[in-house]
Formats: structure tokens, sequence, C-alpha cells
């Protein structure tokens, strides 16, 4: 398969994560105050922006799984961990959050681990993957 | 965002890591548990009768809870780059409960992705 078949396949998983995140921030401002009870959470789901979030999760697991079906997991796992670029880019547009120095080396950084971790992942054939940790640490989580 | 981290931004944070991290290891168990034969439907149904894909399932719906209390309490933009401890946190766990190796280039990347971590945390 090609790698047009790789490149939108990782644009839509991260455009699924994306949409997740910016719905659990939408989400989340539309429910404050934040407190740990049932009126807290009748007001989580009582609005339109959590079901953006579970959208966002869905799709990105469908995604995920049918990419994992054809990529190889050390670049797929780096990919797959890029949407922090575009949650920080679109926090700042829709959000008007302030991206200073600690925002962008942090994110230098973390994105320099997971190159590595995906390196390491692609040197490691067999071993575990897929269903190793580093395969498995995949975001569909949160984060 | 130092002053934002509260002792409940803390806690939050410690318990996503938590169960973000549980989660990913029960379902890595329950993946594990069925015997190699068990192929589709059947594979499903045996992993179903035991409790690692149900822990796995119930860390994932506190996971839910936690990361949408967090982030209506920092910028999203922290958040998320907060929230990247948690691939470190599964590498550690990997290592100690189902004795994956730490090559070279996996020390490095835990490092980095903990220094990146530790920058936007410690910032401001």
């Amino acid at each position: 398969m090609s790698r047009r078949f790789y490149l939108i396949g990782f644009l839509v998983l991260m455009a699924f994560d994306t949409l997740a995140q910016l719905s659990f921030k939408q989400a989340g401002n539309a429910a404050l105050p934040l407190e740990l009870s049932p009126a807290w959470l009748a007001r989580v789901f009582g609005q339109p922006w959590i079901y953006g979030a579970f959208v966002g999760y869905i799709g990105a697991f469908f995604t995920w799984m049918s990419l994992l079906k054809r990529a190889p997991i050390g670049p797929a796992f780096a990919a797959s961990h890029l949407e922090i670029i575009s949650v920080l880019a679109l926090s700042h547009y829709l959000f008007g959050e302030d991206i200073g120095w600690p925002q962008i080396v942090g994110c230098l950084f973390i994105i320099a681990g997971i190159i590595c971790l995906a390196l390491s992942e692609t040197e490691e054939p067999g071993e575990e993957h897929p269903s190793g940790t580093a395969g498995a640490a995949r975001i569909v989580d949160n984060a | 965002m130092g002053s934002e981290l509260s002792p409940l931004v803390i806690t939050l944070w410690v318990l996503n890591i938590l169960v973000d991290s549980g989660g990913q290891l029960a379902f890595k168990a329950a993946a594990s548990q069925p015997p190699h034969e068990l192929d589709g439907v059947a594979r499903w149904r045996f992993m179903l009768g035991k409790p690692w894909l149900w822990i796995g399932m119930g860390c994932y719906v506190a996971e839910f809870v936690f990361w949408l209390a967090f982030l209506s309490l920092v910028p999203l933009s922290d958040g998320v780059l907060l929230g990247s401890i948690n691939i470190v946190a599964i590498m550690i766990a990997g290592r100690i409960l189902f004795k994956e190796r730490l090559a070279p280039l996996r020390v490095a990347g835990i490092l980095l992705v903990s220094i990146g971590v530790a920058v936007v945390g410690l910032a401001g």
C-alpha cells in the first residue's frame, strides 16, 4: 500500500485525536466549576462537546486499528503521538492560550523522545510488537 | 503555569497516569491470556470471561473522568504535554511487569519525554 495511504491515515488519526482533546477542553470549561459530584457529571453530559470527545476517541481507535494492520509499529507509534503539535497550535488560536518557550521547548523534547522510542520499536521487530506496551501506549488515550 | 499546579491538579494528573497505565497494562494482560489457537470470536469470549479486560475498561472510564477534570483546570496546551508522561509510565511498567527490554534508545526516549514534561510543568 502506498505512502499516500499512510499519509492520509495518519492525518485522519491526528484529526480525530485533536478533535477529542479540543472537545474535552470545551466540555470541561462548559461544566465548570469542577466538583467531583453527580451534578458536575450532569453538566458534562448535558452539553454537546462531550460527544465530540466520544467521536474523536472512537474514530481514532478504528483509524489506529486500520493503520496497524499495515504500518510498522515504530513509525506508527511516533506518528500517532504527533497530535500534540496540532493541539498546541489550535489551543492558541481557539482558546487564546499563550504558547511560550516552556511549551515549545517541552514539545520539542517530547517529540525527540517519541522519535527515539519509535526508532527503538523499529529496531526490535517481532520481539514485542504489536502487543508490546509501546504499541499499547498509543493515546487513543488521553494524552 | 506553575502557579496553577495546585494540589488538586497534581492529584488529578497522578490519578490519570495511574488509571491510564493500569488500563493499558490490563489490556496487555488480557491480550496475553488466550491460548494461541483461539481466534476471532472465541478469543474475545475467552477474554470477556476473565477480569483483565473488565479492569482495563473500568480504568478507561475512570480515566475519561479524571482527564476531563484535569483539562478543565489547566490550559489545553499544557495538559496535552503533561499527559505525555503516560508514555514513560507505561514503558517503565512494561519493563517491570512484562520484562520488556529497555534498549538504549528507549532509555533516551524516556529521558527526553520526561525532560519535556518537566520543562512544561516547572516553568512559569
